[in-house]
């Protein structure tokens, strides 16, 4: 099996997209380095005394707003009345506040490289027709399909490690080695979480991985169902944005009906479990990894049973 | 009794309710080539993959030096080498590269050595490190024997060897089987190429709308042809014609020239016929029997089997 996994990541690094996929990461962590560094600009000593002056000016609008207005407005004072109290700034900026803010929303990069490769993975050895000269060897069908499999997230992973990595190098360059546990207040559905912004960020990442292997998982199943390379990475790419972007129709329809908590799109993206701890009113973090874990199984066995079974007459 | 390279028997297979290929059984003899020959969509093409499991068989067993291929897949399958079709090889990659791939699938050790030996066997050690895009046709036809010699099968397996190689190609690679089998490899190889069967295999097989036909060897089906047709050289093909046509054992009597004629006979019938020429005063200058191609025996196979049908 070594062997086999070893073949399939030679041939993976002998093409020059899986490096090229690589380098994209780096280049795209560079320049939101630079970019967050002319948005946030250098960290203000006078924080206190800004946000002190900004409460002061959101009172006198208070008075003059009405109804849903002055609500709203309240609801912000009271906010930055959080950041004086817990002595957070809420402008800070360091290495950390930079992984957690731009490297993490880098992950959707991470995910739309692994679906390309993880797509093209099989279907461009049918659209190539090495298929067959693969599959008369002596090794059993499904070990074949397995290494290319463990080789898919072998290199899911390194793209993972290069974005932290990355991450990690440009912010010590542009802002030094910060606090990695200095606190800070992260957007959450139902208001602000004060957390530590080092483990936030790889908590984030965690809860990150399982929705990157059932994404990958879904990727690979297509690349083993079209023999057309183009057409696998098409739909491919495809589920990834619509699982992404059926979020907030989920949310209404799970309000209706109660099997939509069970669709697998409200529980792609568990980094909300890094925040809150339930989604959809009743749904904890163990009952989404269940269901997670019971679609990879079904798309795992289709993908595998189907390819065990197909008539390779390319 | 030394079991046969491979033994192929009732093999069946059925999509829908279609029969692509119908109970057909044979054996490749050790050492031996072996030709399935048949029109396009005869299912030869799916007799060989069923053999090297790219096709799942409806029905049948396949036997790899008397090993089952069902119980014993890997010891089965590393024996065969194979080239299905075309090859196709990573292009993106260096043949050695593409090489080594293939050896390390191998159960057998391959070594770095043997690698470079296959390349230098196929003639391509000076391309070996170029990638596969550079590659003629007739390059990758011979980087697919090399992998299929790789691992130093007993039985080689080859659809449609010669597709899109030249005639050079096609000659260099005829000679390489014939080499090949003298070193006691099997081949089983298909083509519909009839012309090029007959100068390549020892045996063959006819296969015709997924059913067995015919299998003879070379050699049988020629000198079995019931009637081949005769030239004669006379002094005066018009008045031998006339003469023959009231000959019971003579068939197809037609004037080519002046002094030549041609006439279906049986062997046997030949003297008679001379004889008879002789006797009635018209000199014989000569005597040749047309060899009739694969293709005239195919087709008279073929077409007996429709008439029966």
């Amino acid at each position: 099996m070594i062997s086999l996994i070893r073949n399939e990541l030679m041939k993976m690094f002998q093409r020059k997209s899986s490096l090229i996929y690589l380098i994209i990461i780096v280049l795209a962590v560079i320049a939101g380095g630079i970019i967050y560094n002319k948005v946030v600009g250098e960290p203000n000593e006078n924080w206190q005394a800004e946000v002190k002056a900004e409460i002061s000016q959101m009172q006198q609008d208070s008075k003059e707003a009405s109804g849903e207005e002055k609500q709203f407005i309240n609801n912000q004072i009271e906010q930055k009345q959080k950041y004086l109290d817990e002595n957070i700034n809420p402008n800070a900026v360091s290495n950390w506040h930079f992984m957690n803010d731009v490297v993490y929303g880098m992950t959707m990069l991470v995910s739309l490289l692994a679906v390309i490769v993880c797509s093209a993975s099989v279907s461009s050895e049918f659209a190539d027709g090495t298929i067959k000269q693969l599959l008369i060897r002596p090794h059993q069908r499904w070990a074949i399909l397995l290494s290319k499999y463990l080789s898919l997230i072998i290199y899911s992973l390194m793209l993972v490690a290069t974005l932290i990595a990355a991450g990690y190098l440009v912010g010590l360059v542009i802002y030094g080695n910060g606090d990695f546990s200095a606190k800070i207040f992260d957007m959450a559905i139902d208001g602000q979480k004060e957390t530590a912004v080092g483990p936030q960020f790889f908590l984030k990442i965690a809860f990150y991985l399982p929705s990157l292997l059932i994404i990958t998982a879904i990727a690979f199943m297509l690349s083993t169902l079209f023999k057309s390379q183009a057409l696998a990475v098409g739909i491919g790419i495809f589920v990834l944005f619509i699982s992404s972007s059926l979020g907030g129709l989920i949310v209404v329809l799970a309000d209706k009906y109660e099997w939509a908590k069970y669709l697998i799109f409200p529980h792609l993206d568990l980094t909300v479990y890094a925040l809150q701890d339930k989604i959809l009113g009743d749904i904890t973090l163990p009952i989404s990894l269940t269901i997670l874990a019971v679609y990879y199984a079904f798309f795992m066995a289709m993908t595998f049973v189907f390819f065990q079974r197909r008539d390779i007459s390319i | 009794m030394a079991a046969n390279a491979l033994e192929v028997r009732s093999l069946t297979k059925v999509i829908g309710r279609k029969k692509i290929v119908d109970d057909v059984s044979f054996s490749v003899h050790k050492g031996e080539i072996f030709g399935l020959l048949g029109p396009n969509g005869a299912g030869k093409t799916t007799i060989i993959r069923m053999i090297v499991s790219l096709i799942k068989r409806t029905d049948g067993a396949v036997m790899v030096n008397g090993n089952n291929l069902d119980g014993q897949f890997k010891e089965t399958m590393s024996e065969i080498g194979a080239i299905v079709e075309n090859p196709e090889f990573y292009k993106y990659m260096s043949g050695y590269k593409n090489l080594k791939h293939y050896a390390n699938m191998a159960i057998k050790d391959v070594s770095d050595e043997r690698i470079k030996e296959v390349a230098r066997l196929v003639k391509l050690e000076d391309a070996i490190h170029q990638k596969v895009k550079t590659y003629s046709l007739g390059m990758r036809q011979r980087l697919g024997v090399a992998q299929a010699l790789l691992h130093n099968p007993s039985l080689l397996i080859l659809d449609e060897p010669t597709n899109g190689l030249d005639p050079q190609g096609i000659r260099e690679f005829r000679d390489y089987l014939h080499s090949l089998a003298r070193e006691g490899i099997s081949v089983l190889v298909s083509s519909h190429l009839l012309s090029e069967m007959q100068l390549m295999c020892d045996r063959f097989a006819i296969i015709e709308k997924g059913k067995l036909i015919h299998i003879s060897s070379m050699n049988e089906t020629m000198d079995e042809a019931e009637a081949a047709e005769v030239v004669f050289e006379v002094s005066n093909s018009k008045k031998a014609v006339e003469l023959l046509k009231g000959q019971a054992a003579a068939a197809n009597v037609k004037v080519i020239t002046d002094d030549q004629f041609s006439v279906s006979v049986e062997k046997s019938a030949v003297s008679t016929i001379n004889k008879l020429l002789i006797v009635n005063d018209i000199d014989v200058y000569g005597i040749s029997r047309v060899t009739a191609t694969l293709e005239d025996r195919f087709l008279e196979i073929t077409n007996k089997e429709v008439k029966e049908a």
